[in-house]
């Protein structure tokens, strides 16, 4: 078998050159990031799902490293390297090999060796304004490249938050619900159970213990841990502090007192969490949800609004486009909108390119505060399977 | 010594080593080492075409997995752990009843807000808020970890990779918790970790193997079902 990188060597070169062009005529600029990244920082965000599929290895002198499987945070941390107050904005655009491991064994389109092509944004205040770029420039540039009749679709994570904010529930279950989005099936499993007033861990060894503490005095519940460990032979480790787990014991005592969630505040959840479908019908859908519900999502539905009619301002056509509300795209640290362009007709290797706003990853990067990013890459040789497939 | 049919992997050290001689024993196959006292190759008195090939309990799992040997002795748990698509590659003929060993998760007994594997995922969440990281969890069984992780939906972590003193890294504070091997659970305890009441991966224990993609002639099966046969008789 030829050398992977080898296959279609030429018309994939060609491909990236008018993609790269039509970034760089955007105003985006050309980097280059390393290849190997230091595996440590690079899972720490990406977590076991993509570890699993990232070759790490350790050379001579004992440092963890790995072949960058994806080039976001390769490009993020290229401009934290440059911008280390994470103070500028920027605009960056690259073309590069990435690898992952296929467990269903290597294809065409799944190849373990394969080339991003992508743009990333970093510090653009006005972020309806970038979400808009960056959905025109990605689907601009698989044109230029020749692919039609691509389809688009669309999630809004940042909008999942704003209901869940809204709700009248407390703060220990709003984190709960905004961590489980990406897992449907432990979030409706954690829906059902509290909704239920479900309390299996009523019966755990420590429920004893837990209703002794003082739900209002924080400093004082933290004393009564202390003490309970101390007279157990129980030493702090682990990294986790007597704090952590005294509000961690907090919100399971909480838990054991609190009346089950409100059926209806269930229900507007899974409601909310099966729109999908156009975006005009799935806006209508997610008005009449909140409003029957009484909530205000009035400024992050005006916002997704905004954004679908600057798209079609600009040109995009939406007429096949498709929203959903549980449309994620797998990836925790993305934050606000997500989208992909896919070509159905294509079966396995349809999902062609895909993007999302990731406003809070630049500060796990060692960035001083959270600021606004989004990106888009492309799987080229996807892109090139597609459009010689149209053509 | 005719030619060989069939050719088994045994472990050359160790107690699996032990155990496995004294269940030839057993069986009252004389297994018995050939060439020089230092090599590792053998045979069974009982048969002139079966070769022996001692080998460490981990490479054991590579030749089965390859097809190099046609059976071989190691710990289900190697097995579990290194070849993804078990069931393709390798049969289970045989429990052993030896070499056992339980695959758990353990935490840090002053986590006294944790008691299961749900409870972990809820911390995950908690001390990414808190550190900016995810939990580490050390093992040497990545692939058994990830698997039992997915299956119950937890998802803030990371492993790091620990080949030995597992037990010690939450206290030397390079991990937060572990997914080890323990037979007694004393050595958890004396590290002051704590099992979850949901957290055990596998009960392993030594199995004797068949390597599906061994050249398997007539001779050889009839091989196989005879040292089968013989093994199960003497557990």
């Amino acid at each position: 078998m030829a050398a992977e990188s080898a296959i279609n060597f030429e018309a994939l070169e060609s491909q990236a050159g008018t993609l790269v062009e039509t970034f760089k005529i955007a105003g985006y600029e050309q980097v280059a990031p390393s290849i190997l990244q230091p595996a440590d920082i690079f899972l720490d965000q990406i977590g076991e799902a993509l570890r699993s599929r990232t070759y790490v290895f350790t050379d001579l002198t004992g440092e963890e490293l790995c072949l960058r499987p994806d080039l976001t945070v390769p490009v993020s941390r290229l401009y934290l390297e440059r911008h280390p107050k994470a103070d500028r904005e920027a605009r960056y655009c690259y073309n590069g090999p990435a690898f992952r491991f296929q467990p269903g064994g290597r294809s065409r389109v799944r190849p373990r060796e394969f080339r991003q092509a992508g743009i990333e944004s970093f510090g653009i205040e006005d972020r309806d304004a970038a979400d808009v770029e960056m959905v025109l420039l990605a689907t601009a540039a698989v044109q230029q490249a020749g692919l039609r009749d691509f389809t688009l679709r669309f999630g809004d994570i940042g909008l999942f938050f704003s209901l869940v904010e809204s709700l009248e529930i407390p703060e220990r279950w709003r984190r709960k619900l905004g961590h489980y989005f990406w897992r449907p099936t432990a979030f409706h499993g954690l829906l059902r159970r509290l909704s239920r007033g479900e309390r299996p861990e009523a019966e755990s060894p420590i429920a004893g213990f837990a209703r002794t503490l003082d739900l209002g005095d924080r400093a004082r519940a933290e004393e009564q841990v202390e003490r309970y460990l101390g007279e157990n032979d129980l030493p702090l480790m682990g990294n986790r502090s007597l704090s952590e787990i005294t509000a961690s014991l907090l919100d399971f005592a909480a838990d054991l007192e609190a009346p089950p969630l409100a059926k209806e505040i269930a229900t507007v959840i899974d409601y909310y969490l099966a729109v999908s479908g156009s975006p005009e019908e799935c806006v209508g859908r997610i008005a009449m949800i909140a409003r029957g519900a009484g909530l205000d999502l009035d400024a992050s539905l005006d916002r997704l609004i905004r954004r679908f009619d600057r798209l079609k301002e600009n040109g995009l056509d939406l007429s096949g486009a498709t929203f959903a509300s549980d449309f994620g795209r797998n990836l925790e640290y993305y934050s606000g909108l997500v989208f992909q362009i896919e070509m159905p007709s294509l079966g396995d290797g349809s999902q062609i390119a895909g993007g999302g706003r990731y406003d809070g990853l630049l500060k796990a990067l060692g960035a001083p505060r959270d600021l606004p990013a989004i990106g888009c890459a492309i799987h080229t040789e996807r892109l090139l399977a597609a459009v010689e497939a149209s053509a | 010594m005719s030619e060989t049919v069939l050719t088994v992997a045994v472990p050359s050290k160790g107690r699996l080593k032990e155990q496995a001689d004294a269940l030839f024993e057993k069986a009252g196959l004389g297994l018995h080492k050939t060439g020089h006292e230092r090599g590792y190759t053998g045979a069974f008195d009982a048969f002139d075409d079966v070769e022996v090939a001692f080998l460490s309990a981990s490479e054991i799992v590579h030749h089965l997995r390859a097809g190099r040997v046609h059976l071989g002795i190691t710990g289900e748990d190697l097995v579990r752990e290194t070849i993804p698509d078990v069931d393709a590659s390798v049969s289970f003929e045989a429990p052993l009843g030896f070499g056992r060993a339980d695959v758990v998760v353990a935490v840090p007994d002053c986590w006294i807000d944790v008691s299961g594997m749900a409870d972990l995922e809820d911390v995950a969440a908690q001390f990414a808020r808190t550190h900016g990281r995810r939990l580490r969890v050390a093992t040497k069984y990545f692939n058994l970890t990830r698997r039992f992780f997915a299956k119950h939906n937890v998802s803030g972590y990371r492993i790091v990779g620990s080949v030995g003193a597992t037990e010690g890294t939450p206290a030397a504070g390079t991990a937060e918790l572990i997914v080890d091997i323990t037979t007694t659970g004393t050595t958890l305890r004396a590290n002051h970790l704590k099992l979850l009441d949901d957290g055990l991966i596998l009960s392993s224990q030594a199995h004797l193997l068949g390597a599906k993609d061994a050249a398997w002639s007539p001779a050889a099966e009839a091989r196989r079902d005879e040292i089968v046969s013989k093994l199960k008789a003497a557990l």
